[in-house]
């Protein structure tokens, strides 16, 4: 496969963790394109204006790569903070439409500021990597990480509380939980995501510019997560690599391959309307794996 | 002191009065009923009482203290824990999950440990499993502890709903309506069983319930909601032989 293609999947991946991470909290936020249009804009302006960061080697380096992506963390970080403590109170479709209205008045404010290069947008970003697969296993690592770090919250304290308020907000509050600040906790993770993915996504795309953050891509993204399942990690994982895929896989269909992109995207919740990747699902594989290797230790004692 | 005491509670949904000036004093370990027709207003105290609903007039004290302008999940924290009469179970869990979330504010571990899963963390998590599967075991639903909640019957999600409320350790419990939609039997296991939670975990039971001849058996004392007003209070006895009661619950003579 094409490193190239890989790397979008994975950036895929990485947005549709940013969405899931406040629906997993029963908040459908669509901020994520947002938040991801800042990592970008960050990314775009310290590396093609700070000459300090470009170092001396042909290639520009990781460390002000990372230096990016934390001051994007940082940035999307405290934005969100204030932004979630005003837009949480509100709920379902009207948080929705709160955070396309955020995504939308940051799409205007990048296209008419004169720093941010207008409708052009920024050109010529350093590129850390000679390669795309170089790219691809830079992201490869970081969507690691933060899958890791899914899976510690999804086992513990603040990610059952997340899922508590997803059932009945409240009955969670009644049993002790602060919901106000646990929301805050998930869409303020759900920022970081996406601010350090657009990082990541500006040196990859070499150029950036305001079209990247808008409504089209709040949509995009929440079909990952619609598509792959919100229950655990790995469904917007799964959502996000093969949605991403799946328009360029299409392409020796020509013309029918929107179509049939749609039609997927339309079946996926008609056959699994809780994602494609559930816990359910674990629970009928583990039983059947499980059988699969102690047979296969069996087979291997005699 | 009282536990509990309510100072002329009043709760006015625009041109209904669900609750009128009502007075009440739950003292220390006693198990206190509400009784009173549908309509009454008993829920609409039980939601004064846990942060739900804000009182129109009249406070809420709690040890002293009043409750006014505190949330629901602040009340909870100060050892008040309730059951909801139309079943509010976390219905995507297991019944273990629904009791570890029971213990929320006694769950909180360090979040690096949490990540590194230390050994402590584990140690402590293993812990925290082990007293959910006791609470389970005490209502007898050990079994279903891995299925989830949404897919057991009637009886057991009441008796989940407890078994969380217990889990936040509680000094004040609220039931409402725990033996609604069990059968005779049940019913009198559940007498049983909220006695014995009450010595066992020194509480104090506050408990709506429509079902008289439970309450009589089972409360230290009652107090009597009709139209929001609170029309009788006393032990199981005086408040059987109240006129007013016999008249709300049976019409006065014409």
């Amino acid at each position: 496969m094409d490193a190239g293609l890989l790397e979008q999947m994975l950036l895929g991946a990485l947005l549709g963790l940013s969405v899931y991470l406040p629906l997993r909290c029963g908040q459908l936020s669509l901020a994520t394109p947002g938040f991801f249009a800042i990592g970008g804009t960050v990314a775009a302006l310290l590396s093609t204006r700070v000459p300090a960061l470009a170092g001396s080697g042909s290639t520009y380096p990781i460390t002000s790569v990372l230096l990016e992506m934390a001051l994007a963390a940082l940035l999307t970080g405290v934005l969100a903070l204030g932004l979630g403590r005003v837009v949480l109170r509100l709920r379902g479709i009207y948080l929705a439409i709160a955070t396309i209205a955020l995504v939308e008045i940051l799409r205007v404010v990048t296209l008419n500021l004169e720093f941010t290069g207008g409708a052009l947008g920024i050109f010529g970003i350093p590129q850390p990597f000679n390669s795309a697969a170089g790219y691809a296993a830079f992201t490869l690592a970081l969507l690691a990480l933060i899958c890791w770090l899914c899976d510690r919250l999804e086992k513990t304290r603040p990610g059952r509380a997340m899922a508590a308020i997803r059932d009945d907000e409240l009955a969670a509050a009644s049993q002790g939980i602060n919901t106000a600040d646990t929301k805050l906790l998930a869409f303020v993770l759900s920022a970081l995501v996406a601010g350090i993915t657009g990082v990541v996504a500006a040196h990859f795309l070499n150029s950036w510019n305001a079209k990247l953050g808008n409504f089209d891509a709040s949509i995009t993204t929440l079909a990952f997560v619609v598509f792959g399942g919100s229950r655990t990690w790995l469904g917007p994982v799964f959502g996000g690599l093969l949605l991403t895929a799946l328009p360029e896989l299409l392409r020796p269909v020509g013309d029918l391959r929107l179509i049939v992109f749609g039609a997927v995207i339309l079946v996926g919740p008609l056959f699994f309307p809780q994602g494609v990747i559930t816990p359910e699902l674990f629970k009928w594989f583990k039983p059947r794996i499980g059988g699969i290797t102690t047979a296969a230790a069996q087979g291997v004692k005699q | 002191m009282n536990l509990l005491q309510l100072e002329g509670v009043g709760v006015r949904f625009g041109g209904l009065q669900a609750l009128q000036a009502v007075d009440l004093e739950v003292k220390q370990g006693e198990i206190f009923g509400l009784l009173g027709p549908n309509g009454a207003g008993k829920t609409t105290l039980f939601n004064v009482i846990s942060g739900l609903t804000a009182p129109s007039s009249g406070t809420v004290r709690w040890r002293g203290a009043s409750l006014a302008g505190l949330s629901s999940h602040r009340i909870a924290r100060l050892g008040i824990a309730r059951t909801f009469q139309n079943l509010r179970l976390f219905s995507s869990m297991s019944c273990l999950e629904n009791v570890l979330v029971g213990m929320h504010q006694h769950a909180r571990q360090p979040p690096l440990a949490a990540l590194l899963q230390t050994q402590s963390f584990r140690r402590r998590e293993s812990q925290l499993q082990q007293e959910a599967l006791a609470l389970l075991d005490l209502f007898q639903l050990e079994a279903t502890a891995h299925q989830d909640a949404a897919s057991l019957s009637y009886g057991d999600r009441r008796r989940l709903e407890m078994a969380r409320a217990l889990a936040s350790r509680p000094q004040l419990l609220l039931l409402d309506e725990p033996a609604a939609g069990m059968n005779p039997s049940e019913k009198d296991q559940l007498r049983e069983l909220i006695r014995r939670i009450r010595d066992q975990f020194k509480l104090t039971v506050l408990i709506i319930e429509h079902h008289v001849p439970l309450m009589l058996g089972l409360c230290d004392r009652l107090a009597v909601l009709n139209f929001g007003q609170r029309i009788a209070l006393g032990s199981p006895d005086q408040v059987r032989r109240d006129p007013a009661v016999i008249e709300a619950y049976l019409g006065g003579g014409t």
